[in-house]
């Protein structure tokens, strides 16, 4: 029979020994607690490059503040990113890659309905719980491909609160035109939709195909329709061709609205004093009184030396909404994050993030800015106005 | 008033399209060269445009001859070393250098996306137009047609006018014909392609001072002078200009009467009634 004092000892010796090797093991088994990846692709190349490169700051910032906050899951979070060349087709390819090679933990979706046309399919086949933060066409969100969440307002919806503005100050004419794309499409026939609603006589439509050499004749023709509004679905290239062409063809609307194009920099680099008073809409604004706004604004500005746009809003809010379902379900189970996001609104710096059984969204909203002096200015709706919307358009 | 209005708007397009086209037609014509660069040449005297203004506040215009001479130059530089080997290939070589010139279109594509980015970018310049007798005319389109006009007329001058001009004409008809006339024909290409891919890089200056570019639009450009030059016939420098004019006066037609998708798909809807009908169009006149 062991001594006492041969007892005590060995138990001390292996408590020493354990409680060492628990301070060696602590550490590890914390670094050992691999990162949440959340892959996807963007369009760093190809014509959708520029609002790409917005749309992956605001995720990369969105990530940045994640991890500066502590991640989820108490985990860090990763972000994997291809170049999927403004393509369908290889955006597939990426995404099956993430899936099935990299085995990211989470997705997030490209930029632009066109790309995620491609992919939804894709995404419901392997049952990931995406959130599209640049998809705005709503034929996206259907069943069969209901994995897809739509994290941006839905395309029918941009530029919708112009016609009964227009209205209630007397316009009764409007010209539409929709570029030949996934969204400017759907936004085109939503316009048209609505004027009809409205009782607003269609004076001129027409959808085109990219690229024109020239719009002369079209804005000829607009000019010969003379309507009150002309509202087209564009994007940044038609937007600047329409509106040099408009102003050449020596016709100049009461109201003059884009999509996309007017947005951007460039636009307003491109075309100067044309681009006063022309209308424009956003899903999401510096004025904006929603959680964290104005941290994302002076992080991205930290960040990325520039100013944030609504894309850039777009992604951030995405990765706030997939950070939520995240942590409100404990897990990286791809059915509950699902599930507690058709169950649940999450209040994102662009709005609230709700969508229905089959992902479209049904909680953003997009509101009218439009260029003033070169600035653009929030002006509807009038609640939430930083400026009043200026009539008529003078492109001057 | 308005259908001169049209006709106006469809000549003013026309007149950048015979520059486009002509550029193309040059090699095409004396080499048989399919130059799916052609485009790429474009974009990146557009895009080189486009940052010289921004960088300078300077006229675009101002670009041009520069534009113009170092293309050239870079061209007259790459055609002994990608295309001229071809040229003992005899009939394959039209193929051979549609694979070379397409390989030669993504390296210049890329090296655009490096330099420039993928953004369309614009040079704000003449976005007005001069009104006169109640018709109106886009002063970006009339000084860049005024410009194309002047070059196309230069190169009809040299072409019909000067030895060195001929010389090159009578390559393009028969190139063995030529050599028993003592014509250096290799010089003549070397000269062709050169000329060529400075011609195209003006055309470059000007399409960007009506246009948004980007480095994906190249593929389009080179689409558009084919389209040209199938309806004019190949090497038929006066019959491209007309077909040029006649087509942006088409378009601008089909696009007040039709809307935009009928001014987008006209071209090429006319080239394949063209290519059903009158197949020899493609052959070198």
């Amino acid at each position: 029979m062991p001594s006492r004092k041969h007892s005590w000892g060995v138990l001390l010796a292996g408590a020493l020994g354990l409680s060492t090797a628990g301070i060696a093991v602590a550490p590890i088994a914390a670094q050992a607690a691999p990162p949440i990846v959340i892959g996807g692709t963007i369009s760093e190349t190809g014509p959708l490059a520029t609002d790409g490169a917005y749309q992956i700051k605001g995720i990369e910032l969105a990530i940045a503040d994640a991890n500066k906050a502590g991640g989820w899951l108490g985990r860090k979070l990763e972000l994997k990113i291809y170049d999927d060349k403004s393509s369908a087709g290889t955006a597939v390819r990426l995404y099956e890659r993430l899936i099935t090679d990299d085995r990211v933990n989470l997705l997030i979706g490209p930029y632009s309905s066109l790309v995620t046309v491609g992919i939804a399919p894709l995404i419901n086949k392997y049952k990931m719980a995406t959130i599209e933060p640049g998809a705005s066409d709503p034929s996206i969100y259907v069943a069969g491909n209901e994995w897809n969440l739509q994290g941006t307002a839905s395309s029918i919806r941009y530029l919708d609160q112009l016609l009964p503005a227009a209205k209630a100050q007397g316009a009764t004419t409007v010209a539409l035109l929709g570029l030949e794309s996934a969204f400017t499409l759907a936004c085109y026939h939503a316009r048209v939709a609505q004027a009809k609603e409205l009782g607003m006589k269609i004076v001129y439509q027409t959808t085109y195909s990219l690229p024109l050499p020239s719009f002369a004749s079209i804005a000829l023709a607009i000019k010969n329709a003379h309507p009150d509004v002309v509202e087209a679905c564009t994007y940044y290239p038609d937007a600047v061709g329409l509106t040099r062409a408009l102003h050449e063809q020596g016709f100049a609307p009461k109201y003059l609205a884009e999509t996309v194009g007017p947005v951007e920099a460039p636009y307003l680099k491109a075309l100067g004093p044309l681009a006063n008073r022309v209308i424009t809409n956003t899903g999401w604004w510096t004025n904006f009184k929603t959680p964290g706004n104005d941290a994302f604004i002076a992080g991205y500005k930290a960040m990325f030396h520039q100013d944030p746009e609504y894309h850039a809003a777009t992604g951030y809010a995405a990765i706030q909404a997939l950070g939520a379902a995240v942590e409100g379900t404990h897990s990286l189970d791809q059915a509950k994050i699902r599930a507690w996001l058709l169950a649940n609104e999450v209040p994102t710096i662009q709005g609230t993030f709700k969508v229905n059984a089959n992902g479209l969204a049904l909680g953003y909203a997009q509101d009218l800015l439009q260029i003033q002096d070169g600035v653009l200015k929030l002006v509807y709706p009038e609640a939430d106005a930083e400026a009043k919307l200026l009539v008529p358009y003078t492109g001057s | 008033m308005l259908l001169l209005q049209i006709l106006v708007n469809g000549v003013l397009v026309g007149g950048l399209y015979v520059l486009i086209a002509q550029s193309l037609n040059l090699i095409f014509g004396v080499m048989g060269v399919v130059n799916l660069a052609h485009g790429s040449f474009i974009v990146l005297a557009g895009l080189f445009t486009y940052w010289f203004t921004s960088a300078t506040g300077l006229n675009p215009l101002l670009v041009l001859p520069l534009a113009f001479v170092v293309l050239g130059l870079i061209g007259a530089g790459l055609q002994p070393l990608l295309v001229e080997p071809l040229m003992k290939f005899g009939r394959k070589a039209e193929l051979l250098s549609l694979m070379v010139t397409f390989g030669l279109s993504y390296v210049l594509l890329e090296l655009a996306l490096q330099l420039w980015g993928s953004d369309f970018v614009s040079v704000p310049y003449l976005q007005s137009s001069w009104s006169l007798g109640g018709l109106e005319f886009s002063k970006a389109f009339a000084v860049s047609g005024a410009f194309a006009a002047a070059v196309s007329a230069a190169l009809y001058f040299w072409l019909n006018y000067t030895d060195s001009g001929k010389c090159l004409l009578a390559a393009s008809q028969s190139s063995t014909g030529a050599i028993c006339c003592g014509i250096d024909v290799r010089r003549v290409r070397l000269i062709a392609f050169g000329l060529g891919v400075g011609l195209a890089a003006a055309a470059g200056v000007l399409v960007i001072i009506v246009m948004p570019l980007a480095p994906q639009t190249s593929d389009d450009l080179t689409l558009l002078a084919f389209v040209i030059i199938a309806l004019g016939g190949l090497g038929n420098y006066g019959g491209v200009a007309i077909a040029a004019i006649l087509l942006g006066i088409a378009q601008s037609l089909s696009a007040f009467f039709l809307g935009g998708n009928a001014e987008y798909v006209l071209p090429y809807v006319l080239l394949i009634l063209v290519m059903v009908a009158r197949p020899e169009r493609f052959r070198p006149a």
